[in-house]
């Protein structure tokens, strides 16, 4: 469903994302963790296309998000790490107008924005002006125009960060939920980055640790944590692994 | 292009949320009925001196067009001048602000349809301003006998002038996500393009910049030359093709600097 080849993005000299490579296939979700500054919002900016790579390209159900993008960006919903809100529309105006540019067509932009606001429990702040609204809420709008065009690939960019305990578990729900419909739901794969570790044991079957602008792990929790670690454990070795690494590589270049 | 419409009703209905379009409405009308009001004493006043002095020649020459709704026009399109930025300086500014921009560049439309859409929004708006405009030379109809094509004209020229405030309002507005710099940049790019013909009149006037083709050039750019043809009811393809020309010049540039997000 998502497939990142070779992706790499660099400022000048300052390298942001060194060739990261990965594919998630249907209905998985997938943690992406990693420290601040390591790459994690640059790649999924890239994934989104609102990024060209400057190596590399993304393939997102099937079309490639540099050959084809209309079609690419058609099939993603992002969550950029702030919301994408406008504090002046109210919520059902602003999931319309979302919906229309996300080309669902117009008779039905009425039910996909009666969806979005169900599954997001939204359906009763429908009339109430964003900028009014608490955090948590603004929150669920942000995924509430995510999932508006039922897109088969959810992009999340740290869902939870700067909420109170209960909204945290809610928004958690919300996207577990979203991977796991019920019936007649679209089944949507998702990638969620964090760096808040319980999250990713709470929502994510598989980890991606990205450190340095390097995938530096890619594999299913079960097997991360089945010697007893905790993830935060493996967290913590790989990061410092890799820099053990680059002290290496340094002392050998030199 | 479908989604045109789309960013330009969401924008014009932002606009009315804000105060925004509310303080532009009401100052706007506010300066028009003043305007119009001191050009109509001025030339009742002066109609009455000349008769007063039986200055008959000159007398015979005065009309409505060219004494009372001209003039108007001209002040009115000087007021344009610093109440379009307040209109453009949202267009873009507030969604680099917002984050939007990242909805928008990540979902399945061209930037095109997003300059264009937004383009349209805010001359519809302008529209609005010229509609009120145009009340006012209405009332000269009731009471006296101006021509209705210079009138109209007139109108067509301040729209022109609007729409190319619009386009280079929204250009100051994509290259920054203040407001407030969009407007003070915006502010002063127009007043120099209006005011780029004094400076070839100073030109002209002697000094090597007279001489050279390069005043012709600085005059051919100011907003004020062609808008005064037109206000004196000479609709020429030459002042039209300026117009469309700033207006496209001016889009493209929006269309690159919004662009440039992805270049960085």
């Amino acid at each position: 469903m998502i497939e990142a080849r070779h992706i790499s993005k660099r400022y000048g000299d300052l390298v942001a994302v060194d060739d990261v490579s990965f594919s998630v296939a249907m209905g998985e979700v997938v943690g992406f963790l990693g420290p601040n500054g390591a790459g994690k919002t640059t790649t999924m900016r890239i994934l989104t296309g609102f990024l060209p790579a400057t190596d590399g390209t993304a393939v997102i159900a099937g079309h490639d998000m540099f050959e084809d993008p209309l079609a690419a960006r058609r099939s993603v919903g992002y969550l950029p790490e702030t919301p994408p809100l406008y504090p002046e529309m109210d919520v059902q105006g602003y999931l319309s107008f979302v919906a229309r540019l996300k080309d669902v067509p117009r008779k039905q932009v009425r039910e996909a924005v009666e969806r979005a606001l169900e599954r997001c429990g939204l359906a009763h702040v429908r009339r109430r002006v964003i900028g009014m609204l608490s955090k948590g809420y603004r929150q669920r709008v942000g995924i509430a125009q995510a999932i508006v065009h039922s897109p088969p690939v959810l992009i999340l960019d740290e869902p939870t960060v700067g909420l109170d305990p209960t909204q945290i578990r809610e928004i958690r729900a919300l996207v577990a939920d979203l991977a796991a419909p019920k019936q007649g739901e679209v089944q949507h794969t998702v990638i969620l980055s964090t760096h808040i570790l319980p999250e990713v044991e709470a929502i994510c079957r598989r980890v991606i640790l990205i450190h340095r602008g390097r995938k530096v792990l890619d594999s299913p929790l079960g097997e991360l944590t089945a010697g007893g670690r905790s993830l935060e454990q493996v967290f913590a070795q790989e990061t410092s692994r890799d820099l053990a690494h680059a002290i290496v590589d340094e002392a050998a270049g030199a | 292009m479908k989604h045109v419409g789309t960013i330009a009703r969401r924008e014009i209905s932002s606009l009315f949320v804000s105060p925004v379009a509310y303080v532009v409405l009401t100052l706007f009308s506010v300066l028009a009925g003043f305007f119009f009001l001191s050009s109509v004493l001025q030339f009742s006043e002066y109609v009455s001196r000349l008769q007063q002095f039986q200055v008959l020649d000159q007398l015979k020459e005065l009309n409505l067009n060219d004494h009372v709704i001209a003039p108007f026009y001209g002040v009115m399109s000087v007021v344009l001048l610093f109440l379009v930025p307040g209109i453009t300086m949202g267009l873009f500014a507030s969604e680099s602000a917002n984050g939007t921009d990242e909805l928008l560049l990540t979902s399945p439309l061209t930037i095109w349809e997003i300059v264009l859409g937004k383009f349209l929004a805010a001359s519809g708006f302008v529209l609005l301003l010229v509609v009120l405009v145009s009340l006012f030379p209405g009332i000269l109809f009731a009471y006296g006998d101006p021509e209705i094509e210079k009138t109209v004209s007139g109108l067509l020229g301040l729209l022109l002038v609007g729409l190319t405030y619009v386009a280079i309002g929204g250009f100051a507005s994509s290259v920054t996500s203040s407001q407030v710099i969009a407007f003070v940049l915006s502010f002063v790019m127009l007043l120099l393009l209006w005011m780029l013909s004094f400076l070839a009149d100073l030109g002209a006037a002697g000094g090597p910049v007279g001489q050279s083709g390069v005043a012709g050039f600085v005059r051919w750019l100011s907003t004020a030359e062609h808008f005064q043809r037109l206000s004196q009811g000479i609709i020429s393809t030459a002042d039209l093709a300026y117009f469309g020309t700033m207006i496209g010049t001016f889009l493209l540039l929006t269309k690159a600097a919004v662009e440039s997000v992805r270049w960085r």
